[in-house]
């Protein structure tokens, strides 16, 4: 109850939103996330309960640390500064959602909530007000890069929500960038809408610094030929968890994912995945790469789900993982529900290290262990990095997993 | 194109094995308390620390839950309502095989099992276990004359009381999980089997189960081990009648392996399933687990899971010894009604060890196959190995199948790699075998029988031949 308490303690009831009362409401009943259920076995208990250490912040905090330059064309947004837009141009426009639209779709999405799957759903929503819900509807083509940021101050709790929909016909490059502040935490749920024949590639970049936390959702619903392409990267957070919800809501839809998640020190990094085919010919390709080094702990969990109605799914997903330390420890689970008969799904998995072999050639030519290493491990990365959409370069990703500690 | 009601109707095959044998038995009342418990240990004129073990597993199922993450749907078993205890009835003290009810002998001889010794051709000792007590073990002392025992458990209790001591529990312990519990509290009968140092067993050693009445639960215990350097092959079967109520069979199988020992353990399961409505068939939660003990030990398991209504089980090894070797090739049938959740796990705690896992699933009907894994690399296992491949057929839109593997690595010096995949039964290949004119059934069948080639390869040949007959049969059918 203690979290409830909390969350009360630093909101007086008037000044709550209509959705933050249901979300509390649902949240009374299990305040915190079950341990014995599936999603949540192996979540670090005391790291998740520094998660909620911090008292609730809602007012927003320029963040210290500057961002990178962007190109003119990019249209950068900050989740909690005020941010106002409202473009209309010839062949586009990216509008905010009206408080109604907003508050109407999120309460939809809030009647299918499942108590346990969507905790931190249900959490985020519970937590974040007006001021950080941004909501946005795309429109049209040849739209310009956009960025948005989410990010956390020191010695607090912060929660942001993103809605977005894209529209028909749509074609979106979106990069979202989660920072972690020293001694944070931070609560993010996106919430993705692809209407039919639209098209989205989609980056998500976490951040964090000592001690930071991460509580990350992703719900994408897509319609009939849409196609959603996420590139994902996690790292250094003391606690970071992310979820990826997809739902191919009528099938006919195609979805890669490729992400990654390192963990270094004593850190969790955890990433579940559900993607859900509720109709045919449904399309997935997924790899999700982890790297486990010093005493951490990286996990990741994938569920496909093929219901009688989703024939013709074609479906694969492969877990791919590094174990670098004698006391990381990894734990990967991809699994497949298949009822539909007429599919094709598939999915592998591997924990080893870096290649003996390969590292064996590259010293007989005169590298260093050291330098070797790096090359491996630098085209692991790069995999997954160069399908991480927008100004992926200017933010040094590979050289800030290769040097930092 | 395939007519889906083709291939529904080729999957239909009566339960063969569905007759009950009339035959006098002795049953104790239904229930299980502590006097229940002290009756059963009193009937097998057990030893204080069997009932110690007995009463101290009791206590322990009686504070443990049943455990509900396999998502099995089946009605609440009620514990009370199941005789713990049944035996046919016998003359005291059997001498040779000639004494033997008949009616026991005919029994086994419908199901295949050859008691009488003049059948010495097939080179398989049996270990026939009707209901809770072992009728008889064929070719004893030729196995002696090796140094090989092999007998009920409940001999071994008073024959070799030493060992029994030793080894009983030290791989499932009691308190290991619900039905290991339970298992301890009441076990029955099972086989037991000592293999002694630098023995190679000379033949085959098999134990065939049948439960006969309705009302009793079957709850044996298989107990092997095999000595430095020795080896044995065993076969295990299972049949029930067709009732219409749900019978409980919950058993324990211990194996160990010392160094550089052998143990190969292959289960061919065909209870009865229940019928098309899903009304009776056993339950079937069984704990199988091997320890490889020794260095350069190995341990094998093989099954082909065609029947039970609900089959629960994870035939599991433990790899301590050094450069030990623990495998599992697993053929799962379901079909109508049927739910199993079956799989492995593989402990790799020593240096070196190696795991294979080779798992077929094949889900018709309405039914529910899962594959449940876990393979698990300790901190100490440096250099060790797992390869599993996890492949399901679907026959039919309505059944499902699923693959649950966990995977957990502590040790960068190991390798892990897992691969599954989900296909059916493809319309090109059916028509390529048709338009040569093979029949739609039996092309089915070779379809099936392709699909599971590299688990039947590793049965050994007595039962491959009864895995591949079983499953044809299972296949096969009325088609017009």
């Amino acid at each position: 109850m203690e979290i409830i308490e909390k969350i009360k303690t630093n909101k007086s009831t008037d000044n709550q939103t209509e959705i933050q009362k249901i979300c509390l409401d649902k949240l009374q009943s299990s305040p915190l996330p079950n341990p014995k259920s599936e999603q949540w076995r192996l979540s670090n208990k005391s790291k998740f309960s520094n998660f909620l250490d911090y008292s609730v912040n809602e007012n927003y905090q320029k963040f210290d640390t500057p961002f990178p330059n962007t190109s003119q064309s990019t249209i950068r947004l900050v989740i909690g500064n005020n941010c106002q837009i409202n473009l209309i141009e010839d062949n586009y426009s990216i509008q905010q959602l009206s408080q109604d639209e907003l508050d109407k779709y999120i309460k939809e999405q809030i009647s299918y909530f499942d108590q346990n799957e969507n905790w931190s759903d249900l959490f985020n929503l519970s937590l974040s007000n007006t001021k950080n819900i941004l909501g946005l509807k795309i429109s049209g083509s040849k739209i310009p890069p956009i960025e948005i940021f989410s990010h956390a101050s020191s010695n607090s709790l912060n929660a942001k929500t993103l809605v977005i929909f894209l529209e028909k016909n749509c074609d979106v490059d979106l990069l979202q960038v989660n920072l972690g502040k020293e001694n944070s935490s931070l609560s993010q749920s996106t919430f993705f809408c692809l209407e039919e024949n639209s098209s989205a590639k989609h980056g998500i970049v976490s951040y964090g610094e000592n001690k930071s936390n991460l509580l990350n959702s992703l719900n994408v619903i897509q319609q009939n030929n849409s196609e959603y392409n996420l590139g994902s990267l996690h790292f250094k957070f003391n606690y970071a968890r992310f979820e990826i919800r997809i739902k191919q809501s009528k099938g006919n839809a195609k979805t890669n994912i490729k992400g990654i998640q390192i963990t270094k020190k004593d850190e969790q990094i955890s990433t579940y995945t559900k993607i859900h085919f509720n109709g045919p010919n449904g399309f997935l390709d997924q790899i999700n790469k982890s790297l486990a080094d010093d005493k951490s702990h990286a996990i990741f969990e994938g569920s496909i789900i093929v219901p009688k109605i989703a024939q013709k799914t074609d479906a694969s997903q492969l877990s791919r993982n590094l174990l670098l330390s004698n006391l990381a420890q990894i734990d990967t689970k991809p699994q497949l529900e298949i009822i539909a008969d007429d599919v094709k799904c598939k999915h592998g998995a591997t924990i080893s290290q870096l290649n003996e072999e390969e590292l064996f050639y590259m010293r007989t030519r005169g590298i260093t262990l050291t330098e070797a290493s790096k090359l491996q491990l630098s085209s692991y990365f790069q995999e997954i990095i160069s399908f991480i959409p927008v100004s992926k370069d200017r933010w040094d990703l590979l050289e800030k997993l290769l040097n930092e500690n | 194109m395939v007519n889906e009601n083709l291939v529904k109707d080729v999957v239909k095959e009566p339960y063969k094995y569905g007759f009950v044998t009339d035959i006098e038995t002795e049953k104790i009342a239904k229930g299980l308390n502590e006097d229940i418990i002290r009756l059963i240990s009193q009937k097998k004129e057990e030893p204080q620390y069997l009932l110690d073990f007995r009463l101290k597993a009791f206590k322990k199922w009686q504070k443990m839950k049943e455990p509900d993450w396999a998502g099995l749907g089946y009605k609440q078993i009620d514990y009370q309502d199941i005789v713990y205890y049944s035996a046919p009835k016998q003359k005291e003290k059997i001498s040779s095989l000639d004494e033997v009810d008949p009616k026991l002998l005919e029994t086994f001889d419908k199901l295949g099992i050859p008691l009488t010794e003049q059948k010495k051709l097939t080179n398989v000792a049996v270990d026939a276990v009707f209901d809770s007590v072992s009728i008889a073990t064929t070719f004893r002392e030729e196995l002696a004359e090796h140094g090989v025992i092999f007998c009920s458990i409940s001999e071994a209790v008073k024959n070799h009381s030493d060992l029994i001591e030793k080894y009983l529990g030290t791989v499932v312990p009691a308190s290991d999980n619900y039905f290991a519990a339970l298992n301890s509290a009441v076990f029955s009968d099972g086989s037991f089997v000592y293999i002694p140092k630098g023995v190679s067993c000379p033949m085959d050693l098999s134990s065939y189960f049948r439960i006969n009445s309705g009302d009793s639960g079957q709850f044996e215990r298989t107990l092997i081990i095999a000595e430095e350097s020795s080896s044995v092959s065993y076969l295990e079967g299972c049949t029930a009648p067709m009732f219409d109520t749900n019978t409980l069979h919950a058993a324990v199988v211990e194996l160990i392996a010392l160094d550089d020992a052998s143990i190969k353990y292959s289960t061919v399961q065909n209870w009865y399933a229940g019928d098309e409505e899903g009304i009776g068939g056993i339950f079937n939660f069984v704990t199988k687990r091997g320890k490889c003990l020794g260095k350069r030990s190995k341990i094998s398991w093989s099954q082909v899971e065609t029947g039970s209504a609900i089959t629960w089980k994870y035939p599991s090894c433990l790899l301590l010894g050094e450069e030990s070797v623990g495998e599992f090739y697993s053929v799962a049938l379901t079909n109508n009604l049927q739910q199993a959740d079956t799989g492995t796990k593989m402990i790799h705690i020593g240096p070196k060890t190696k795991s294979t896992i080779v798992s077929k699933g094949i889900s018709a009907g309405n039914s529910i196959n899962s594959y449940r894994g876990l393979v698990k690399m300790g901190s100490k296992a440096k250099g060790s190995r797992n390869y599993s491949q996890c492949d399901s057929m679907l026959i039919g839109d309505q059944a499902s199948a699923n693959t649950f593997p966990y995977i957990k690595s502590q040790q960068p010096n190991s390798e892990i790699e897992h691969e599954a995949s989900t296909c059916r039964i493809s319309e090109d290949q059916l028509f390529y075998l048709q338009s040569r004119g093979i029949e739609f059934e039996e092309a089915v069948s070779m379809m099936v029988s392709g699909f599971c080639r590299d688990v039947f390869n590793q049965l050994p040949m007595e039962f491959a031949a009864e895995a591949d007959k079983l499953l044809a049969l299972k296949l096969e059918g009325s088609v017009g």
